[in-house]
């Protein structure tokens, strides 16, 4: 799988808009690989790996295969957040990040306490939660681009739509640290989270420190989530698709399952956006466009086959 | 194409105008009374087509319009017939009696309720886009739509012959591209634009001197203009090479590896909030070495109105200084 990935990342290292002589290198084409091509292929591998392990720690923790960034408002947090950040804080590289994070982790906390009742932690009510505090989330972030100025949000709306072309050296290290502590977090719960698949009571019985576990992993995703959309907008399917798969070829081991996701989340994306930079050049499409497109009729066949 | 030609062909065109209005309304003038048959209809009615190829029947005495851009409202004032507007978007700020007519919305988001209950002859809208829904919603309620769509200097000019044909003010509008076009001729002779029916691109750009140029519409994400747009055809008028001429779509969103690799010797900023200097990417490019990057007004470049021949002015001033001592 390592392996998979170094090839991945070499062939997205040589395709792109322009054609680069790795042997014989203009000072252009330096600028080309090393100011433009490569930070972009880095931000890739650490948004598909965010968005890949934190579907992979929603779904076993909420023992529900739908579980994804999306669906539960975690990345409706993080985009209003960055909005927020965007309208409101001067030009900061780190301001969005850290609003995102917040906005992220304000809408799980959010969705956590309406899905708890008397009776406890209710799946069904989780998802239903998420999924209103998505839309609520969905229709704040649209009604704050029509009332503020039209010229400040014309990037912003289009960053939205899931988008890697601006990505800097500074973002690129923000989103590695964040992928690197959650994957370790989350890894480091993983058999607490095996436990917590065949149950909360079992868990319990086994020792497990369920408030804790909940808390970290939530607190993990959150910090993933919020980097990745702070760096590159809405690219779906990759938190819900490639846990799915990690699961259909080595089981269901979160030990496994979550640094596995990870490198296949990065794996997906660069392949996605080495597509949406090179089909049209020198024109170029939104890469959560292309996940979309490969994501869903995926989905599609797990659902069938499993 | 040089000016006595044009001046030939604005008047062979206002004078078929004339001949085909006095042909088409042998009636009474003032007939009020409704149409009873087609023969009837068309005492009242007449058809001219938009930039889409429609065919658009118009009253004859057009009195009530919408705007659904700024480009069009203020082609609508420069023809003489602001008075006629009751509607017009949020975004018309030109001239200053469009800002105190009624509002329908913006460009984007039209509201169809406020348009009907202005009960106008005609609306204009400014692309196709999402035009069949609008359009049919406000055919069924008798209101024709005119799309507009000029993609050059000629696009706009034609606009404004249509406008005026259609509010009857030929007068105003014919005096109107005439000093439009004396301005561009202007430049031309000094510049030696446009280029030559039978002269090759490469020889046109060689003998003009053209200076390689890109046009930022956004610094992040990178949006420039392309093939479609009516900008590059300014660019040319103002002998410039626009870099990215050839790429498809009017304001395409451009590869950063593209843009780099372009190395253009003068960068023109659309002038809003998003955009006040170059991408990174050009960072050593000639345009940023020389300190030749420019801002535009975004309403003077992004509205192909009147007002864009101003921005071919100072577009030209700023390719070629040392031509325009002055």
């Amino acid at each position: 799988m390592v392996a998979l990935l170094g090839v991945v990342l070499t062939v997205a290292a040589m395709l792109g808009a322009e054609s680069v002589s790795f042997f014989e290198m203009t000072e252009q084409q330096r600028s080309i690989l090393f100011d433009i091509r490569l930070p972009r292929i880095l931000l890739g591998a650490c948004v598909g790996a965010s968005l890949a392990v934190a579907g992979a720690g929603l779904q076993s923790l909420l023992r529900n295969p739908l579980a994804e960034p999306y669906l539960l408002g975690v990345s409706n947090g993080a985009a209003l957040g960055t909005m927020l950040a965007f309208v409101f804080v001067a030009d900061s590289e780190f301001a969005r990040p850290v609003m995102a994070f917040a906005g992220a982790g304000l809408a799980t906390v959010a969705v956590y306490r309406m899905a708890q009742s008397r009776a406890g932690m209710n799946v069904e009510r989780l998802v239903l939660s998420g999924v209103i505090v998505t839309t609520f989330l969905s229709s704040v972030i649209v009604m704050l681009t029509t009332l503020l100025d039209a010229a400040k949000l014309r990037s912003f709306t289009f960053w939205l739509l899931g988008d890697l072309s601006q990505a800097t050296t500074n973002g690129v290290w923000i989103s590695l640290i964040a992928v690197v502590i959650g994957t370790i977090v989350l890894t480091s719960q993983a058999r607490a989270l095996n436990l917590m698949m065949i149950g909360e009571r079992d868990a319990v019985d086994f020792g497990v420190e369920v408030g804790r576990v909940r808390m970290l992993t939530f607190g993990a995703a959150s910090l993933v989530v919020g980097a990745a959309v702070a760096a590159s907008g809405s690219v779906g399917y990759v938190g819900l698709i490639v846990p799915h798969l990690i699961r259909l070829s080595v089981g269901s081991d979160n030990r496994l399952v979550v640094p596995l996701s990870a490198i296949a989340g990065a794996i997906f994306v660069v392949f996605a956006d080495t597509i949406a930079r090179t089909a049209i050049a020198p024109r170029e499409l939104p890469v959560g466009a292309i996940t979309a497109l490969i994501g869903a009729p995926l989905f599609i066949y797990l659902l069938r086959k499993g | 194409m040089n000016l006595s030609r044009n001046r030939i062909v604005t008047v062979l065109l206002a004078s078929l105008v004339l001949a085909s209005c006095r042909g088409g309304a042998p009636g009474p003038s003032g007939n009020a009374a409704p149409a009873q048959n087609e023969a009837a209809a068309n005492v009242n009615l007449r058809i001219v087509t938009d930039d889409l190829g429609r065919s658009i029947s118009v009253p004859v005495k057009v009195t009530r319009v919408v705007s659904t851009a700024p480009s069009v409202t203020e082609s609508i004032f420069a023809v003489g017939a602001g008075d006629r507007l009751v509607g017009v978007t949020t975004f018309c700020n030109y001239p200053e009696e469009a800002k105190s007519i009624a509002k329908i919305g913006d460009t984007m988001t039209p509201n169809m309720e406020s348009i009907v209950a202005l009960k106008p002859d005609i609306v204009f809208v400014s692309t196709a886009s999402q035009i069949e829904s609008f359009s049919k919603t406000l055919e069924q309620n008798g209101i024709a739509v005119y799309v507009t769509n000029p993609a050059s200097l000629d696009g706009v000019y034609h606009n404004l012959e249509q406008f005026g044909i259609i509010f009857n003010t030929t007068k105003v509008s014919t005096e109107l591209i005439d000093a439009l076009r004396t301005r561009e001729w202007r430049i031309g002779q000094t510049l030696g634009t446009p280029m030559q029916r039978d002269e090759l691109p490469a020889n046109f750009y060689a003998r003009v001197g053209a200076i390689k140029t890109f046009v930022q519409i956004s610094k992040e994400p990178l949006f420039t203009i392309g093939k479609g747009s009516f900008l590059s055809d300014i660019i040319e008028s103002a002998a410039g090479l626009s870099v990215t001429a050839t790429v498809e779509s009017a304001f395409p969103k451009l590869s950063k590896e593209t843009a780099l690799a372009l190395t253009p010797e003068v960068i023109i900023l659309s002038d809003s909030l998003d955009n006040q200097e170059p991408n990174e990417v050009f960072k050593n490019s000639p345009a940023v070495k020389n300190g030749r990057v420019y801002k535009i007004n975004a309403d003077l470049i992004s509205r192909p109105g009147p007002r864009i021949v101003d921005a071919l002015e100072q577009i030209a001033k700023y390719l070629h200084p040392e031509k325009f001592p002055d």
